[in-house]
C-alpha cells in the first residue's frame, strides 16, 4: 500500500523540509526512549560530555504508552526502560535483544538482591536501573490512629480524605493483599472475591492521581494515602510529618530496567550507556533527583546518611513481592475498577 | 469601510443600563479567565520548590529557566509546530468552507460531516491511529506527521467558524461582483475574503491555540527532536508543579501581552490600508 | 420523504475548477480521517491476544460490550457534562462576544486577543493554577473564610462542580469567537429597521439579533460540546478521577488496559453516534430557515 505525501503549498513545504531532522545513522547516537522525570539532565550532558554520543531523548509516562509506541512503529529505539514485568512480557515476545556482558564491566556494583529476578533470571536482557516500592503515606499530624496495613487506610473515618494512584492493577493487588490472597493470579474468581472489598474501599477516597498523588497529600486535601515510594521521599524530604510505611499484608516492589530492543541500531552506544549508568557516582546523581531505591550497591554507599534515613526510599522490613505479567487479566482488572468506580 | 456596529434601541435609561451591564459582564469574565494566570504568575516569584506555600520573593525559577536548554528547545519546536498548523488550517478551512458554501458537491453533507469527525475523535484514538497509519506508510516520525496530525483535528474549527459567517452572508454580494465583471476567483478574494476576515481570523486563532497546547497526538506523532512544549510540560508537571513551569508561562504571558499592546499601538498609529474594491 | 435539494441552501453546480479546489481538503480528508477511522474500525472488530497486541478478525464481541449497562451510562454521563458546559459557556459567553462585536473596529482585535491570551499558558499549568484556587487550604477558601467564616471550608475541588469549572474555562474561548464573528457580521440596519416598524428592545432580541447569529451560535455550541464529550485530562485533574467519563475509559483502554480493540469499539460508537446525530440534524433542519 502506497501513500501520496500531502499537497502542501510549495514555499511552506520547502521550510518544512528544511526543518526535518536529518536522518541519523551510524556511531555518535543513541536514541533513548524512558519514563518522564526519570534521567537527570545532568547524567545525560555527562554522557555525551564524556563519549561524544548524541542522546536523543523521548519520554513516556506508562509503560504501555512505551509499548504502543515501539510496537505500532514509527519510533527507533537503541535503550528502553521498562518496568521488570513489562519487560518480562517483552522479552517473551522477542522485543528485546541479548546484551554482551562483557560490555557492561559495571555489573558487580549491582547489589545481588536486584539481580536474577524473575522477570529475566539470568540477567541476559536487563541491566536494573531504580527501584521503588507501592506504599502507604500518613500525615502524622493529622491522623493519630495507629496505622499498618491497606485495611487501616480504608477506614470510613478517613473518607474523603485518601488519595491513591489511578491504577487499576494496584487498586487490586492491595484488595488481594487484604484477603491473604496471591497477586500474580488473577482470574474471574479471584475478581469475585475482591469485588464486594474493593467497592467500599472505592467509595472512601477523594482523589485518584498516579501522575503526582503528593500534590493532595501536601496541599492538605488528604491526610493520607497509597503512592509510589518515590512520591513519598519528595513528600518526606519537604516534611518529616509524612511518613512512609510498607503495609503489612504485602507490598508490590517493582524495578525499572534498562534493555535494548530487537531492532536497535546503535546496540555499542546503548551498552556504553548502560555502563555509565552503573558508575557509582552516575547513579549517586539518580539517586539524589529522583529518590527511589537504588540498586546499586556501590552507589549506596556515597549517598548520605540523610538521603539513607528516607523510609520510602529505604524502607525497613515489609513483605515485597514482583509483579508478574498476567497477561489478558489486565483487561478485566480495568473493567472491574471501572464498573466500581461507575457504581459510586 | 467599517460596519456600523448594530445597536439596539432602548429609552436612554435602559440603554445605559444595558451597556453598563454588558461591559460590566465583559469585565467579570475577562477577570473570570485571567484569575488563574494571575495566580500562576504570582507563584512564579514563590521560593518553595513544591510550590504550594508561599516562602518567600525569589526571581530563582527565571534563572534555572534560562539553563534549561531542552525546555527552550521545545518552545520553539510547538511555535514553528503551531505557526504551520495555522497556516495550512487556515487555507484548508477557509477554501473548504467557501467551496462547501458556494457549490452543491455531490454527498457534501458527507464531506461536511466527515470534516467535523476529527474534532468528537478523542485524541488518543486520532494520535494511535495516524501512529499506525505512518508506520503502514513508511513515514518516519517528525516536524511533518506532528503537523499533519495537528492540522487534521485544527483545520475544522477554521472551517465551521468560517462556514457560519458565510451562511449569514448575502448571496448577493458575489453575484453583484460577478455582475461587474469580476472572474469567479476575482469575486472570492476581492469580496468573499475580506468579509470573512473576522470568521478566518477567529479560527485561525483556535487552531494556533490547539496547536499550541495539544499533548496526545503530538506524543504520538512526534520524535525526540520535534517535541513540543506540551509533552515536555507533561513530563516536568509529573514530579508536581515545577515551579520553572510557572516561570516559563509567566514569560509567555508577558511576550504574548507586549505583543498585543505593540499591534494596538501600530494599529492606532497605522492609516488603514485603503479599500481595494473596484468601485 | 426525499426532500427537494434544489431549496436547500444556494450554490450551483461545481465544475472542474471547483473540484480542483476541493480536492486537497478531499485528500486530507480520506488520508488523515477516513483512512484513521478505518483502521479503528478494523481493529475494533478484532480481539486482543495475551501481550494486548490487536488480532485481526470479525467479532462484533467487543460491541455488545459497548452495549453493557455500565458503558452506557458513562456515555449519558459524560454528554450531560459536555451539554452542561456548552450551555454555561453560552450563557456566559454570547454577551461578552456581543459586547466585543460592538466595540469599535480597533478595540475588537484586541479584546478577541486578551481573551486568548490566558490560554498560551499549558491546559496543565492553568489547571493546577485552578487547583491552588479551589483546594481546601486555597484561595477561594482564605476569600470565603474572611468573609463569611461560617460558610468555610467549601470542598470544592475534586468535585464535579470544579469540573465543571475547567470544562467551562477551557472552551470559553471556543464559544466567543465564531459568535463575535456572526454578530460582527449583523446589519445594523435590520435593527434599525426593526426599531422604526415600533419594535422595542425586547422583542428585536429575541426576533432579530438572535436568529441572525444563529449560525455562530450553532458553530460555537458544536466547538464546544463536541471536544468536550471526549474530554479527560481536566476531568481527571479537577475531579480525582473518581468518576470515570468515556475519555477516560477509551484513553485506559489503550494505556492501561491494553485492550485496544476494546478501546476502538468504544470510539468507533462515539464517533458513529456523532455522525448519525449530525445526518439526522441537517435532515431535520427546516429549510432556508436560516436565511431569514
Amino acid at each position: 500500500m502506497k501513500f501520496k505525501t500531502p499537497i502542501l503549498p510549495g514555499r511552506l513545504a520547502a521550510l518544512l523540509l528544511a526543518l526535518l531532522p536529518v536522518a541519523s545513522r551510524g556511531a555518535g547516537q543513541l536514541n533513548l526512549f524512558g519514563w518522564s522525570e526519570y534521567v537527570p539532565q545532568p547524567v545525560l550532558e555527562g554522557f555525551t560530555r564524556e563519549t561524544g554520543i548524541k542522546v536523543n531523548f523521548e519520554t513516556y509516562s506508562s509503560n504501555e504508552e512505551m509499548l504502543a509506541k515501539l510496537v505500532a512503529g514509527g519510533g527507533r529505539y537503541d535503550l528502553v526502560q521498562p518496568s521488570d514485568y513489562t519487560a518480562e512480557a517483552m522479552i517473551r515476545r522477542k522485543l528485546l535483544q541479548p546484551l554482551d556482558r562483557a560490555r557492561l564491566t559495571g555489573l558487580g556494583n549491582l547489589a545481588p538482591e536486584f539481580t536474577g529476578r524473575a522477570h529475566d533470571p539470568e540477567g541476559r536482557y536487563t541491566v536494573p536501573y531504580m527501584s521503588g516500592s507501592v506504599g502507604i503515606v500518613v500525615n502524622t499530624e493529622k491522623v493519630k490512629t495507629p496505622v499498618r496495613g491497606y485495611r487501616d487506610v480504608f477506614q470510613a473515618a478517613h473518607r474523603d480524605r485518601i488519595v491513591v494512584v489511578n491504577d487499576s492493577r494496584e487498586l487490586v493487588s492491595w484488595a488481594l493483599y487484604a484477603l491473604g490472597q496471591p497477586v500474580n493470579t488473577v482470574d474471574p474468581a479471584s475478581l469475585a472475591r475482591v469485588r464486594p472489598l474493593l467497592a467500599e474501599w472505592i467509595k472512601l477516597v477523594k482523589v485518584f492521581d498516579s501522575d503526582s498523588p503528593k500534590t493532595a497529600l501536601l496541599n492538605g486535601d488528604v491526610d493520607l494515602g497509597v503512592v509510589w515510594s518515590g512520591e513519598a521521599a519528595l513528600l518526606w524530604r519537604e516534611n518529616r510529618k509524612f511518613q512512609y510505611l510498607l503495609p503489612a499484608e504485602g507490598a508490590h516492589q517493582f524495578v525499572d530496567v534498562l534493555a535494548i530492543p530487537a531492532g536497535a541500531r546503535n546496540v555499542a552506544e546503548a551498552h556504553r550507556f548502560m555502563d555509565y549508568i552503573l558508575r557509582p557516582e552516575v547513579s549517586r546523581q539518580i539517586s539524589a533527583a529522583f529518590p527511589y531505591t537504588n540498586p546499586n550497591a556501590a552507589a549506596r554507599r556515597l549517598l548520605s546518611p540523610d538521603e539513607l534515613a528516607n523510609p520510602a526510599s529505604y524502607p525497613s522490613g515489609g513483605k515485597l513481592e514482583s509483579f508478574r505479567d498476567i497477561g489478558r487479566a489486565a483487561a478485566d482488572i480495568d473493567r472491574l475498577v471501572t464498573d466500581l468506580k461507575s457504581a459510586k | 469601510m467599517a460596519a456600523l456596529p448594530p445597536t439596539l434601541r432602548f429609552p436612554a435609561a435602559g440603554a445605559r443600563l444595558l451597556q453598563a451591564g454588558l461591559r460590566g459582564w465583559t469585565g467579570l469574565v475577562l477577570l473570570f479567565l485571567y484569575v488563574p494566570v494571575l495566580v500562576l504568575v504570582v507563584y512564579s516569584f514563590n521560593s518553595a520548590r513544591l510550590g504550594v506555600v508561599w516562602e518567600g520573593f525569589s526571581g530563582r525559577w527565571y534563572a534555572e529557566l534560562l539553563l534549561q536548554a531542552p525546555l527552550q528547545r521545545s518552545a520553539f519546536n510547538s511555535l514553528v509546530v503551531a505557526i504551520a498548523t495555522t497556516i495550512i488550517s487556515v487555507v484548508l478551512g477557509t477554501l473548504g468552507a467557501w467551496l462547501l458554501h458556494r457549490y452543491r458537491f455531490p454527498g457534501r453533507d458527507l464531506i461536511e460531516s466527515l470534516v467535523n469527525l476529527p474534532m468528537v475523535m478523542p485524541e488518543i484514538l486520532l494520535g494511535i491511529s495516524l501512529l499506525v497509519l505512518f508506520a503502514l506508510a513508511g513515514v518516519g516520525l517528525g516536524f511533518t506527521t506532528v503537523i499533519i496530525g495537528h492540522v487534521t483535528f485544527s483545520f475544522p474549527f477554521v472551517l465551521v467558524a468560517v462556514r457560519a459567517r458565510l451562511q449569514g452572508l448575502d448571496p448577493a454580494l458575489e453575484e453583484a461582483a460577478r455582475d461587474l465583471g469580476a472572474t469567479p476567483w476575482g469575486a472570492f478574494r476581492r469580496v468573499i475574503l475580506p468579509a470573512l476576515r473576522p470568521a478566518i481570523f477567529a479560527g485561525g486563532l483556535m487552531a494556533f491555540l490547539l496547536s499550541w497546547d495539544e499533548l496526545i497526538v503530538t506524543y504520538f506523532t512526534a520524535s525526540a527532536a520535534s517535541a513540543t512544549l506540551p509533552l515536555k510540560v507533561f513530563g516536568m508537571a509529573k514530579v508536581g508543579l515545577n515551579p520553572v513551569l510557572n516561570a516559563l508561562s509567566a514569560l509567555f504571558l508577558l511576550v504574548t501581552l507586549v505583543g498585543v499592546a505593540f499591534s494596538a499601538y501600530l494599529r492606532c498609529g497605522a492609516r488603514r490600508p485603503p479599500p481595494t474594491f473596484p468601485r | 420523504m426525499t426532500p427537494a435539494p434544489v431549496a436547500r441552501d444556494p450554490g450551483t453546480r461545481p465544475g472542474a475548477l471547483a473540484w480542483l479546489l476541493l480536492a486537497p481538503l478531499l485528500a486530507w480528508l480520506a488520508l488523515f480521517v477516513v483512512a484513521p477511522a478505518l483502521l479503528l474500525l478494523g481493529c475494533s472488530l478484532g480481539e486482543r491476544d495475551e501481550f494486548g497486541q490487536v488480532l485481526w478478525g470479525f467479532s462484533l464481541e467487543n460491541y455488545a460490550r459497548v452495549l453493557d449497562p455500565i458503558y452506557l451510562r458513562i456515555f449519558l454521563r459524560s454528554l450531560g457534562f459536555a451539554a452542561l458546559t456548552t450551555g454555561l459557556c453560552l450563557l456566559i459567553g454570547y454577551p461578552v462576544a456581543y459586547q466585543i462585536a460592538r466595540a469599535a473596529p480597533r478595540v475588537r482585535e484586541l479584546l478577541l486577543l486578551l481573551v486568548m491570551v490566558p490560554f498560551w499558558t499549558s491546559f496543565l499549568v492553568r489547571t493546577y493554577a485552578w487547583m491552588a484556587i479551589l483546594r481546601e487550604e486555597g484561595l477561594l477558601n482564605a476569600l470565603v473564610t474572611w468573609l463569611q467564616p461560617a460558610w468555610a471550608p467549601l470542598g470544592l475541588l475534586y468535585t464535579p462542580a470544579a469540573v465543571v469549572t475547567g470544562l467551562v474555562y477551557s472552551y470559553l474561548p471556543f464559544l466567543i469567537l465564531p459568535v463575535y464573528a456572526s454578530v460582527e457580521k449583523l446589519d445594523g440596519a435590520l435593527i434599525e429597521a426593526a426599531h422604526d416598524l415600533g419594535a422595542g428592545p425586547w422583542r428585536v432580541f429575541p426576533a432579530v439579533i438572535l436568529p441572525l447569529t444563529l449560525p455562530g451560535i450553532a458553530a460555537g455550541v458544536t466547538l464546544v460540546f463536541v471536544p468536550a464529550v471526549a474530554m479527560f485530562a481536566v476531568t481527571d485533574l479537577l475531579g480525582g478521577a473518581r468518576v470515570p467519563l468515556i475519555g477516560n475509559v477509551i484513553q485506559n483502554q489503550f494505556l492501561q488496559a491494553r485492550d485496544w480493540p476494546f478501546g476502538a469499539a468504544l470510539g468507533v460508537a462515539l464517533l458513529g453516534l456523532f455522525l448519525v446525530s449530525q445526518l439526522v440534524l441537517r435532515a431535520l433542519r427546516p429549510r432556508g430557515a436560516l436565511r431569514g
